[in-house]
């Protein structure tokens, strides 16, 4: 087994919270999800374990879910939503300056593992629409000029916590609804920023 | 009782047993309703949607799948209908479309489920113009299997039988929706003990065996039904030929035994027929030297040694049919007045409970068990597919209760495993046994079938008979006695008295033998007593062998007579662990002037003017049966009825008579794998690797208290070294190191004393105790 | 027209930290779970969730109050929020996540003491990292109050509450397949019958399956009694809905309102009009699978029957404005592709047929039809929705084949000539 200690001990923690140690499989794989950017066949491998089922039994769930990736991703995962209340609000459009920007086509990452890109179905914020997910934290009510600020601030800034709050202020436009209550938490990778999973980070 | 149900299919009412699903109602009464995911013997997934048919509910006709769907009182079904047959041509078409045209070049075509149902229910033309899905062609997923992921339909039976009948989920859909495939994990073949049984149930051609692959179109295969002879599971099977050879063994499915399932051993384990070692002419040793010779030469000469020597001796092998056994018997009879010696090449052998006392168990009583017990050699390596039958009775729901060391594959879907609290090293089990906290509730009035034999050939046989008198003190018990080398259980009830190695490698020696009979076995390439037989026979003046070909034993004989084997070239009878008789039948020719063993004994009877009516296989068959009902004899007669193809079941007299073993204290815990180092496998070219490794078994604590810190050691006694790898394998208990004794050399050891364990490339020994 | 406000009420009365449960219970919140633990009967609440005669708001609108009178007797049974939200268009529960999570878990524990269950699951889509969030923090802070967890509200009632996260895929919505997903398998529907999970559910024991919305509603409903609720809204659709309108809208968003008015009323006022004035060409009355309305049907009633008589449904509530100048080929592409990429795969229908229909709609959207492709659209429909009638009949295990069939029977029926449109009438040679 090669995840550290401290990464197994809370693996334990978490098949704690279940009834029956698979239900952890779900949670025990965003885990290896955060912990390399992907799932390796080594976090595979010390899942199954964990869980007792085998390697391919896991590998079969992993490749179920498309939040789960099979390559490794850059520092910022950028999912640009093209379902259907985003598509005929010209989602295209954003998606091409994304593309354009990183040189990314569907599902690459670049060379410096900083960008991947993804053009995602539906992630809930058709009334902003056209929106996307930077590391699973929203932003709403993009035009294509202000995705290209929001691309070229994520690499000259670099964040290492990516909130939602923060890109939608400076990015956003238009919101499903009233996000109301100041919220400075985000995420620390292509993940979602989450407590269970220790993913999720105030920013500074 | 449960009443029948009653149903109207396309407006014929038909009857049928309830609880039945849909589809095999229908079958049953000769309706087909065309399918490709469900499987009789697998649970219903309902995922491929060929088998849909339409019900009438409350709320209209419904198109429902009928391999889902229960059969109810007065269920209106129709299964031919416009929108049925709309809907059956609409999903070959969405299977079509991705499956690629192929079929000129497919293993599968003339027999394949796609394109018979295609023909039968398909659209008949393609609209699709896109481009098909890619997948690279053919990935070997095992050692003997192949994947071609493009022809894979996706119906799930492979993934479904590893993970429900075989328990080894090595093989699974990989990815979701239109680029779903069926895939192994990287560097996790699909090692399966079981994996031939997918090739056979792949309703395409996605999933073929390098065996088979290539080798002859469907119709072109002539074939026979038969029985395994590889374990006295004794598998029903179909032997495939194609232009005089010998080509596939698919499974049958014989619900009294395998079900349809073959062991992969059973299946691959032919090839060897056409090896180019085989033995095609007699051989007599002139001067140390084998010289072809003639079977009326070697008449001659040993009707010249039989009559000038009265101590004659037979060492049978278990790949013998009942008439052969029977011909040895009479032959034997005519020699001496005295009582005949058969030992047969079985160190496991002992006298197990055939006691009048004793009620024996059928196989099919495992499902009827609410528990099973077993204490045997490891299930899974010596009787695969009475393993399948054990994890199935447990799936119905039947407890488990398993006694170490030996059936550790066992143990995730056991209730109870008892090991190194209960069991010593040396398999010896202990005196608390009716106060094994909770186990009593499992057996106190229960039905139990137990599998009772011996794990270890050191294993004294007083051990085995405590836990049986606890269990038949207890229990309402039946005893399926596990043994595990082919027709053994027709050797017990056809031969006058049956004794084991360890009896042959004490008693027959040079001073009480002259003449020594070895009939397709080699006890020296596979017995622990392999050192004492070899010098024994060396010693003896006349030996004489049957076999397929040169081995260890083989080469020590004064003459080798090429035989025939029980795979498809010779017919006769075979007796399975529950005393069920079915038939051996042929299918292809013997190599050059290879006999059969009864018409070699036949022929040299007849020499020797032994006047003892073996003349013809008609008459062995017969007299290997006197004394039974007419109607349960299982003369060819009775076999060939249609009723009795799945064979007959008999009580028999057995005769067994070894010497008590009373244990030896043994630092290893030994047995065979599936796959060993013999010459039938090693010639087999699909598996012949599959034997080969020369291993040593501990868990992770045992192997660090052996202060081993490399993967592969040394094993020496004397004169005897082995390199060997260490397997990590946590499901032994602390101390116990598994040797397995069918692996080349690995029973050369004299297991009574002191092997020396060293890591491979230090010199300093580390005796281990 | 204008909203009434019972789920959202709180979250606009506090709108900065709603989220607390300081804030909730000045907002009288738990007072209600706690008086019903206290004082009163299981069968009480189950029968004010029969009066209130409210239907799932997950989609399938099957009466709640009946769905827990299904729930097998057994020792150990479980509650699963579905907080799957997936459906295109939707982002209701969303809201009441983010803003409203106490307002859900006292749901849960009414529900919970209702239908005596000790274990819960809220299952939320993984792309809700930020709701997610929220409501981990809540649970959080109501096992501090001990309002979960052993003996609760000092009854001897224990009650655990775990959020599980998803990991993007759609079909996990889908009751039976949230299950699998929860029990660490494949998110693929298990097959009804014999997995109805009300008997058969989560490890094979009797489970509750309820959206968010739905169980957000039941600490009003036990609170004001479901005769209360059951007089809002209309018969067969009463009480208040959360829609979730977007498109091409003036103020797209969440509004809470009555289900009665029509769909006209509820674009002009709460929507604010069509985007730059301009008109309705086609909207989607309930989430990507409903088949789609023409701009001159906006008078259509927003009820659950109104809608399914007009061969519709009004699924998860999320209205799709498409205007004029709306291309509905590459609409209906959309999605069919988000269909086609969430199919599971079980099933040969769905399977090939979702793909096999977007790539015809690919090359008809790109002008590189043929004019047999209306017929093989229409007839590749047919095979996985049996006669394209609606409520849909289906050759799949589950309703997510007969989705992908909703956009293009609407398409073939009302905007035909759009399509052929697009197909070249002379071959090139």
């Amino acid at each position: 087994m090669s995840w550290e200690d401290s990464l197994l001990k809370q693996a334990r923690e978490i098949i704690d919270m279940y009834p029956q140690k698979r239900s952890a499989v779900g949670p025990l794989l965003h885990l290896a999800q955060s912990k390399d950017g992907y799932i390796s066949d080594d976090s595979i491998s010390v899942i199954s374990k964990l869980v007792g089922i085998t390697e391919v039994q896991l590998k079969s769930v992993s490749t179920f879910y498309s939040m789960y990736k099979q390559e490794p991703t850059g520092k910022y995962l950028l999912s640009v939503c093209k379902s259907i209340s985003c598509e005929i609000n010209k989602s295209d459009e954003i998606i091409d300056v994304v593309k354009d920007f990183t040189g990314l086509n569907n599902n690459e990452t670049d060379k410096n593992g900083l960008f991947t890109f993804e053009a995602v179905e539906c992630i809930g914020a058709c009334g902003g629409a056209p929106a996307m997910q930077v590391n699973y934290e929203t932003v709403e009510g993009l035009s294509p000029n202000n995705t290209l600020k929001l691309c070229e601030w994520l690499k000259k800034e670099l964040p290492e916590v990516v909130v939602a709050e923060e890109m939608q202020e400076d990015f956003g436009g238009y919101k499903s609804f009233d996000w109301a209550i100041s919220d400075q938490s985000g995420t620390t990778g292509s993940v979602p920023g989450f407590q269970t999973l220790k993913t999720t980070k105030e920013r500074n | 009782m449960n009443e029948n149900v009653k149903i109207n299919v396309n407006g014929t009412e038909i009857q049928s047993a309830p609880n039945k699903l849909l589809i095999e109602a229908c079958e049953d009464s000769g309706i087909h309703i065309p399918r490709f995911c469900w499987h009789k013997r697998l649970d219903p997934v309902g995922m491929c949607r060929m088998c849909l048919v339409e019900i009438e509910t409350p709320r209209g006709k419904m198109l429902v799948p009928s391999c889902t769907t229960n059969i109810t009182d007065d269920m209106v079904v129709d299964t031919e209908s416009d929108v049925v047959k709309k809907a059956q041509e609409g999903v070959l078409e969405f299977l079509l479309i991705n499956h690629p045209l192929d079929c000129p070049v497919c293993d599968k075509a003339g027999e394949c489920p796609l394109q018979d149902q295609t023909m039968s229910y398909g659209p008949g033309e393609s609209r699709f113009v896109e481009e098909k899905r890619h997948f690279e062609k053919p990935i070997p997923i095992s050692e003997i299997i192949l994947l071609d992921r493009e022809r894979c339909i996706l119906c799930a039976r492979c993934t479904r039988f590893s993970d429900e009948i075989s328990g080894d989920p090595l093989i699974e859909f990989i990815q979701r929706g239109n680029k779903t495939e069926v895939n192994t994990f990287p560097n996790e073949p699909f090692k399966s003990y079981f994996s031939g049984n997918t090739v056979q149930i792949c309703p395409v051609g996605a999933l073929t065996s390098t065996s088979y692959r290539f080798k002859a179109r469907p119709w072109d295969l002539k074939s026979v039904r038969s029985t395994c002879s590889g374990c006295p599971v004794g598998c029903s099977i179909e032997l495939n030929s194609s232009q005089n050879k010998m080509l596939r063994i698919l499974g049958v499915d014989n619900d009294n035994v395998n079900q349809g399932w073959m062991c992969d051993k059973g299946r691959y384990n032919f090839e060897y027929l056409n090896s180019d070692l085989r033995l095609t002419s007699p051989l007599k040793k002139i001067n140390g030297e084998f010289q072809k010779t003639t079977i009326k030469d070697i008449y001659s000469d040993l009707d010249e040694i039989l009559k000038n020597n009265n101590n004659v001796k037979f060492l049978l092998g278990t790949n013998i049919t009942n008439e052969e056994y029977v011909s040895f018997n009479e032959f034997a009879k005519k020699l001496t007045d005295e009582e005949p010696s058969f030992y047969i090449n079985d160190d496991l052998l002992y006298e197990g409970f055939f006691e009048d006392d004793i009620q024996l168990a059928k196989i099919n009583d495992l499902n009827e068990a609410d528990t099973v017990v077993v204490w045997s050699e490891d299930l899974k390596e010596n009787l695969p597919v009475l393993y399948l039958r054990v994890r199935q009775a447990v799936k119905n729901g039947a407890k488990l209760i398993v006694f170490g060391h030996s059936n550790s594959t066992l143990l995730d879907i056991a209730d109870y495993f008892y090991t190194d609290d209960v069991i010593s090293k040396n398999f010896e089990i202990g005196d608390s046994l009716p106060m094994l906290e909770g186990v009593e509730k499992f057996i106190n009035d229960k039905n139990v079938t137990a599998i009772i034999g011996k794990s270890t050939p050191f294993q004294a046989d007083e051990s085995i008979k405590k836990l049986v008198s606890y269990l038949q003190k207890y229990s309402n018990l039946k005893i399926l006695n596990a043994f595990s080398t082919g027709n053994v259980y027709g050797a017990f009830h056809t031969l006058s008295s049956i004794k084991n190695l360890s009896d042959f490698s004490e008693e027959v020696n040079s001073d009480n033998t002259d003449v020594l009979f070895v009939v397709g076995a080699d006890p020296i390439g596979k017995s622990i007593y392999s050192n004492q037989i070899k010098k024994n026979i060396k010693d003896i003046d006349n030996v004489v062998c049957l076999d397929l070909f040169i081995h260890e034993t083989s080469e020590l004989g004064n003459y080798i007579i090429p035989t025939s084997s029980t795979l498809g070239e010779k017919e006769g009878t075979f007796t399975n662990i529950e005393f069920r008789t079915s038939r051996i039948d042929k299918l292809v020719p013997s190599p050059g002037q290879a006999l059969s063993d009864w018409e070699f004994i036949s022929g040299l009877s007849n020499f020797m003017k032994l006047d003892n009516n073996i003349d013809s296989l008609e008459e062995l068959n017969i007299k290997a049966y006197e004394g039974l009902a007419q109607q349960t004899k299982p003369i060819f007669d009775n076999l060939d009825k249609p009723s009795n193809l799945d064979g007959i079941l008999n009580n028999f007299e057995v005769n067994i008579s070894t010497s008590e073993n009373s244990g030896t204290n043994c630092d290893y815990f030994v047995g065979k794998k599936l796959y060993g180092d013999n010459v039938t496998i090693r010639y087999s070219h699909s598996i012949s690797l599959l034997g080969a490794k020369q291993f040593i078994e501990a868990n992770n604590s045992t192997i660090s208290k052996l202060n081993l810190n490399s993967t592969k050691c040394l094993l020496s006694q004397d004169e005897v070294e082995v390199p060997v790898d260490f397997i990590e394998n946590e499901k032994l208990s602390d101390g116990i190191i598994f040797i397995p004794i069918n692996r080349r050399n690995l029973n050369k050891f004299d297991f009574s004393k002191k092997i020396s364990i060293t890591p491979n490339h230090s010199k300093a020994a580390l005796n281990v105790n | 027209m204008k909203e009434t406000l019972l789920l959202t009420k709180h979250m606009r009365s506090n709108p900065e930290d709603s989220h607390l449960i300081e804030v909730y219970e000045k907002s009288n919140g738990y007072k209600t779970a706690k008086k019903v633990l206290l004082q009163e009967s299981p069968e009480k609440v189950l029968e004010e969730i029969k009066d209130s005669n409210i239907r799932g708001r997950g989609g399938a609108g099957f009466p709640t109050g009946i769905k827990w009178g299904f729930l097998a007797e057994d020792e150990e049974r479980y509650l699963v929020i579905n907080a799957d939200e997936s459906e295109p268009g939707t982002f209701k529960d969303r809201i009441l996540l983010e803003r409203d999570p106490h307002q859900l878990i006292e749901g849960i524990i009414i529900t919970c003491f209702a239908a005596n269950i000790k274990n819960a699951f809220i299952y939320i889509r993984g792309e809700y990292a930020k709701p997610a969030r929220r409501v981990q923090n809540a649970v959080e802070q109501a096992y501090q109050k001990g309002y979960l967890g052993k003996k609760i509200f000092g009854s001897d009632i224990d009650l655990d509450v775990v959020v599980h996260l998803g990991a993007g895929a759609y079909i996990c919505g889908e009751e039976t397949a949230l299950l699998n997903s929860l029990e660490g398998r494949r998110g693929e529907p298990r097959l009804k019958p014999p997995y109805f999970p009300a008997v058969k559910g989560l490890y094979m024991k009797p489970t509750l399956v309820n959206n968010v919305e739905t169980i957000s509603s039941v600490p009003w409903i036990v609170e004001n009694t479901g005769k209360e609720y059951n007089k809002l809204g209309v018969e067969g659709s009463t009480g208040t809905r959360i829609f979730s309108l977007s498109g091409h809208i003036n103020t797209p968003g969440n509004y809470e309102i009555e289900m009665g008015s029509s769909f006209g009323e509820f674009v002009e006022t709460l929507g604010n009009g069509v985007r730059n004035g301009k008109d309705v060409k086609a909207y989607i009355p309930g989430g990507a699978s409903a088949p789609w309305f023409r701009g001159d049907q906006l008078d259509i009633k927003m009820t659950i029957d109104d809608v399914a008589n007009n061969n519709s449904m009004l699924g998860s509530g999320a209205v799709v404005i498409m205007d004029e100048e709306t291309n509905l080929v590459s609409a209906a592409k959309s999605i069919v592709s988000f269909f086609a990429h969430e199919s599971c795969g079980q099933c040969t229908p769905c399977r090939e047929g979702t793909t096999w229909l977007e790539m015809i709609l690919e090359r008809v959207a790109s002008g590189r039809g043929r004019t047999s492709d209306i017929d093989l659209l229409l007839d590749v429909c047919d095979n996985i929705s049996p006669g394209l009638s609606w409520p849909p009949k289906m050759t799949t295990i589950c309703p997510l084949g007969p989705s992908a069939v909703s956009p293009i029977t609407s398409l073939m029926n009302d905007f035909r000539d759009e399509v052929e449109s697009l197909i070249p009438t002379k071959i090139l040679l």
